[in-house]
């Protein structure tokens, strides 16, 4: 254990030392990264100003529930850029997780350590600063309890989104080529969950209850956080459920990841 | 004991068929009409250790197959294969640790590291104690001239180069087992043959045995004493390759120039010979290694006549397994 996480701190060595070889490359980056956030939020701001927020929400709490889905997918293409399926799936094309599979340490964790995306702090700088606004001028009642479950919430949040790419890889270990479908769940999923669940149709809903756990990620923890009334009639303790279907999310796919991994000895390319 | 084993080796691929058309596009994904292709079907040979054999076949024979499953990426679909001493799919991680292979196409070096840091990583990968790290890597370096390029990116590599570095990084946590797929494809004659003389090296000093594929010829020829050759899956030969020419040679040629006064003079014909150019006082001769030797033709001629000159033309081995491959001289009846 200790000598795959000492391999794992140098891989991603590695990957920062390369990436910061080309320092102005890596800068405007970083900005555009960033600044692609900022402007969709100040885009988001100037409508909810036009039609008096959404769905009953104002526009700081919209921006709360925004902020911290930035910040989880952020951090997430951080962690788990190496699964991000496009890149992935050329990986496999082109044979390169053959080499992986050469080495005599987990598969599983070179992909981890594969790429290391740090300009996506930029990302997590912007939602940070979109969650700041939001606290400072929501004027929280923030207990012990709450300080503590924002975190964690956010935390269950990049197991759930680094669930959503492993799956997404696995997929193409199957096709091979990146299908678009899949970033329909990862990018698209992130987007809509960045909006209160309650405007969306009942399917909707109901799939992001149901098929993917995402409401108990964003939604009623947001309810729980803002001291919001539930218009939707979930139980109490959805709010708590968090760090459960993040945790579930990603062992699943750890699980569908195995499982591909295996189908993929057998086949090939 | 074998270093590899192998017995009835099997791996079938499911291909589906594409249909054309967006219609066909369409259809394909609701069904899916797929053709079975045998890309190694029941091939069994074994290994001893120190050994350095040249696996030898066309595109698409199944070499790489083999060698995938040969190196655990590939589970084969039945048949055997120990290798040593693990199931290389089962034990991955153990067996690897052993082993060592390079698939000429693909680099196993970070891409964007200086040669050495690469070099050093896998050192840490492997678990190479420092002191062996050390002294392997100055060896290697000598041998195969690393020194110009040990700070340079991989990116920026020539192809011959990066190959060097490969086939270092491979050999660097003193493998039992080598694979090579494709060593020399794509390089210079020069690059070719300090690749070939590395090889042979390791092989003969560290005792590593080696299993190389290819399809270029002079490198089994200059490496290998044993050779397997397969096409469409099957094993059509393994032995020795002296034993390969002298079996599948076809016929031999001498080339003999006569004294001046002997060329118009009687037939020049001898028995087991048959003359297949007659230019002047020079004429060739055609012979099976079945029915006369070329000493036993030369002292039958220089009897009879005299004799100014003469030369013995052996077949070409590129020749020789070409007509193996299109006449699959070595296919046993269906069994």
């Amino acid at each position: 254990m200790r000598h795959t996480l000492d391999i794992y701190r140098r891989l991603i060595l590695v990957q920062i030392r390369s990436q910061l070889q080309y320092r102005v490359s890596f800068l405007l980056d970083t900005l555009a990264t960033g600044f692609q956030v900022f402007i969709s939020f100040i885009t988001l701001a100037l409508i909810l100003q036009r039609f008096d927020g959404i769905g009953g929400w104002t526009l700081s709490e919209v921006a709360f529930l925004y902020g911290m889905v930035e910040v989880a997918f952020g951090t997430m293409d951080m962690l788990f850029s190496g699964f991000d399926p496009a890149n992935f799936g050329r990986q496999v094309r082109q044979g390169a997780f053959d080499q992986l599979l050469l080495r005599p340490i987990s598969a599983t964790l070179q992909v981890f350590g594969s790429q290391f995306i740090i300009r996506r702090v930029g990302r997590i700088a912007q939602g940070l600063a979109v969650l700041t606004f939001a606290i400072v001028s929501l004027n929280l009642n923030w207990t012990p309890a709450k300080l503590v479950y924002l975190p964690i919430v956010i935390a269950s949040l990049v197991c759930f989104f680094g669930g959503l790419f492993m799956i997404g890889a696995t997929i193409t270990f199957w096709t091979v080529d990146s299908i678009e479908v899949i970033n329909i769940f990862t990018y698209g999923g992130s987007e809509m969950m960045s909006y209160p669940m309650h405007i969306y149709p009942d399917w909707v809903r109901r799939f992001f209850t149901y098929i993917l756990p995402a409401i108990f990620l964003n939604y009623a923890p947001a309810l729980y956080f803002l001291g919001k009334p539930d218009p939707l009639g979930l139980p109490p303790f959805a709010a708590f459920l968090a760090p459960v279907a993040g945790i579930a999310t990603l062992l699943a796919a750890l699980a569908f990841w195995q499982y591909g991994m295996r189908h993929y000895q057998s086949t090939g390319t | 004991m074998s270093i590899i084993s192998v017995t009835d080796l099997h791996k079938h691929f499911k291909v589906n068929k594409h249909r054309s058309g967006l219609a066909g596009a369409v259809r394909g994904l609701f069904s899916t009409e797929s053709t079975l292709v045998r890309a190694v079907d029941g091939i069994s040979f074994s290994v001893e250790p120190g050994e350095l054999v040249g696996y030898l076949g066309p595109n698409g024979a199944g070499k790489s197959t083999t060698l995938k499953m040969l190196t655990g990426l590939l589970v084969p679909t039945s048949g055997q294969l120990l290798s040593n001493g693990h199931v290389p799919w089962r034990e991955r991680k153990t067996y690897v640790a052993r082993i060592g292979a390079v698939f000429g196409q693909r680099t196993t070096l970070w891409w964007d590291l200086p040669v050495i840091e690469s070099l050093e990583l896998l050192q840490y990968v492997y678990k190479v104690p420092r002191e062996r790290f050390r002294h392997n890597l100055a060896e290697f370096r000598e041998l195969l001239e690393l020194g110009p390029f040990l700070n340079t990116p991989v990116r920026s590599l020539s192809l011959g180069q990066r190959m060097r570095a490969d086939i270092c990084a491979a050999l660097l946590h003193e493998p039992d087992l080598l694979f090579l797929d494709e060593p020399t494809i794509g390089l210079d004659v020069v690059a070719k043959e300090r690749i070939r003389q590395f090889i042979r090296h390791i092989n003969r000093e560290r005792g590593v045995t080696v299993l190389l594929t290819t399809h270029d010829l002079s490198d089994v020829e200059k490496l290998c004493e044993r050779v397997m050759i397969i096409d469409h899956g099957r094993l059509l030969y393994d032995g020795q390759l002296a034993a390969l020419r002298d079996r599948f040679g076809g016929k031999r040629e001498l080339v003999v120039d006569f004294a001046e006064d002997e060329g118009a003079a009687a037939d020049l014909s001898v028995d087991g010979a048959t003359i297949i150019e007659r230019d002047g006082p020079r004429v060739v001769y055609s012979f099976g290694r079945e029915t006369i030797s070329a000493s036993g033709l030369i002292s039958l001629l220089s009897a009879r006549y005299r004799i100014r000159d003469l030369s013995v033309r052996e077949p070409d081995i590129e020749d020789t397994i070409r007509r193996i491959y299109e006449e699959r001289l070595l296919e046993k009846p269906s069994n």
